[in-house]
């Protein structure tokens, strides 16, 4: 049963998973290549690590979007039929939705596992300074975690029906409209922040936060 | 158990303008059941609540002796399900969708699938999005029937298929249903085609059950009389009296459309003064036209004959 929701989910996400495979294995070699490690001609340390951190932020991005579009995907067929197909299968509901989400999950392996040969391979092929080490591992497990938070997410939501959908795309404009209202008014509130503290610790997204460093002292 | 499907005191509502109103269906275990209703019925909301895709605003439903929605996966595997639209993946080939929906049915029949497919000529390469209509009708019967359902709830099966598909389909319903004894719930407003197959028939219009009887009931029952004489106040008539309405111009009786008549019922005429001149009987077809007729005018308690 799972091998065959697992075999259709990747029939309608396989161009996704191979770009973003591609991305994940594309980025490590990205940041080694800017960073100048690959071939150093003098070691100024501090500009190398300027660079890695500045293509480090493409690895919480890519986990953002890997996550939000297999979390989407995994449900959106299912969506556009009503759930009708989901719903007259003879497994209870949460069962299905775990086999959706296990699903994507196993599609969003082969992009982690991506991430981590990249990750050692560019190392593996770059002279590294002495006094900077190399955080693969380090590096595709924050990864790991934020393709698994933002998959969750998006995987959530996109599995709520279309009201709950919408209270929560009207919650959000809410906040931005009491956002600009306050500033129009003078008034000192600031409702966003209370949303964005999701991305402060302990929120969910908070793993997304901070520099993603490949090499660091 | 002796129903297959049981609902009481069902009610819906979908906005303002829609409602099920206290439907209470009992279809037998084996029978094939026609469910009749003109479009905007109620029909699909009826089987979307039988099989738990919506929730009941009151009442209750058993199927196959388990309560829905509560335990409806129960009664989902042993039921095949032809929906009003095609529900499968359109990005998938014949043969991934047969291998996907097999994969969930424990009592699934992958000789028989094998069979049907080439008794339907439906290509397992083919992608989903790329069939006709008449394909799809046969895929989601395949799929339907290849399950070994106890019970195959058909919403609208042949709507918009030839004569020749149309025919393809409801025959491997009926071959299936002999070899097994399964109850067939079979949705339709094509009384011609119900007809043929079915040996109970229920009738919702406008959200409530109007009736609900035997086939043959429904075929014999339903005449229309032509009374010279008619009394003003039927009084309690032996039959179902849907309609009466002045004469056709060929004689200036009046002409009454019942129902549940038999030939000694005649005598009633001649206990209130009156004459009966003929008895015509109509087909399926008026029958169901005189008796949504009369349900819209009187509307009526559902009537279970």
């Amino acid at each position: 049963m799972f091998r065959e929701v697992l075999y259709t989910q990747w029939r309608w996400s396989t161009l996704p998973v191979i770009l973003f495979t591609v991305a994940a294995f594309g980025i490590p070699l990205w940041a080694v290549q800017r960073a100048g490690l690959a071939a150093p001609l003098e070691a100024d340390v501090v500009r190398m690590l300027e660079q890695v951190r500045a293509v480090g932020v493409m690895f919480p991005l890519l986990a953002a979007f890997a996550g939000v579009t297999l979390g989407a995907l995994a449900w959106s067929p299912d969506t556009r039929g009503g759930h009708v197909y989901a719903l007259s299968l003879p497994v209870p509901r949460w069962y299905y939705a775990l086999l959706r989400f296990a699903a994507g999950l196993v599609l969003l392996a082969p992009v982690v596992l991506a991430v981590w040969i990249g990750g050692v391979a560019a190392t593996a092929a770059a002279t590294i300074p002495d006094g900077l080490y190399t955080y693969a591992g380090t590096v595709t497990l924050r990864f790991a975690l934020s393709v698994l938070v933002s998959y969750t997410a998006a995987f959530a939501i996109a599995s709520a029906s279309r009201r709950t959908q919408a209270v929560i795309g009207g919650a959000v404009l809410a906040v931005i409209a009491v956002q600009v209202l306050a500033v129009m008014a003078g008034v000192n509130l600031n409702p966003i922040r209370w949303l964005m503290t999701v991305f402060s610790w302990p929120g969910p997204f908070h793993v997304f936060g901070g520099p993603w460093m490949l090499v660091d002292l | 158990m002796s129903h297959a499907i049981e609902t009481r005191d069902l009610v819906y509502r979908a906005g303002k303008d829609f409602a099920l109103e206290q439907v209470n269906l009992r279809v037998p275990a084996g029978a094939i059941y026609g469910f009749l209703g003109p479009n905007g019925a109620g029909k699909t909301t009826t089987i979307r609540l039988l099989l738990g895709l919506l929730r009941p605003a009151g009442g209750t439903v058993t199927v196959l002796g388990h309560a829905v929605p509560r335990d409806v996966h129960l009664p989902l595997a042993r039921t095949g399900y032809v929906p009003e639209r095609p529900h499968v993946y359109p990005m998938l080939r014949v043969a991934e969708a047969i291998r996907l929906h097999a994969s969930f049915y424990p009592t699934w029949d992958q000789r028989w699938a094998g069979e049907l497919l080439d008794l339907f000529d439906l290509d397992g390469r083919r992608p989903i999005r790329g069939l006709s209509k008449g394909e799809m009708g046969k895929l989601l019967m395949l799929l339907a029937l290849a399950q070994r359902p106890d019970l195959l709830v058909l919403d609208e099966p042949t709507d918009g298929l030839d004569p020749v598909v149309r025919r393809e389909v409801l025959m491997a319903v009926i071959e299936y249903v002999s070899e097994t004894q399964a109850t067939v719930f079979i949705s339709s407003h094509l009384v011609h085609e119900l007809e043929r197959i079915c040996n109970w028939v229920g009738v919702l219009d406008r959200g409530r059950l109007v009736a609900e009887l035997p086939m043959q009931s429904f075929k014999n029952g339903i005449k229309r009389l032509r009374v010279q004489k008619a009394p003003a106040e039927a009084g309690d008539t032996p039959f179902v009296l849907l309609a009466r309405e002045s004469g056709d111009g060929l004689s200036a009786g009046e002409i009454w459309i019942v129902r549940g008549w038999q030939a000694p019922m005649q005598q009633y005429f001649e206990g209130v003064g009156a004459t009966l001149q003929d008895v015509i009987d109509l087909d399926l077809e008026e029958g169901f036209v005189e008796l949504l007729r009369t349900a819209r005018s009187r509307r009526t308690r559902p009537d279970v004959s």
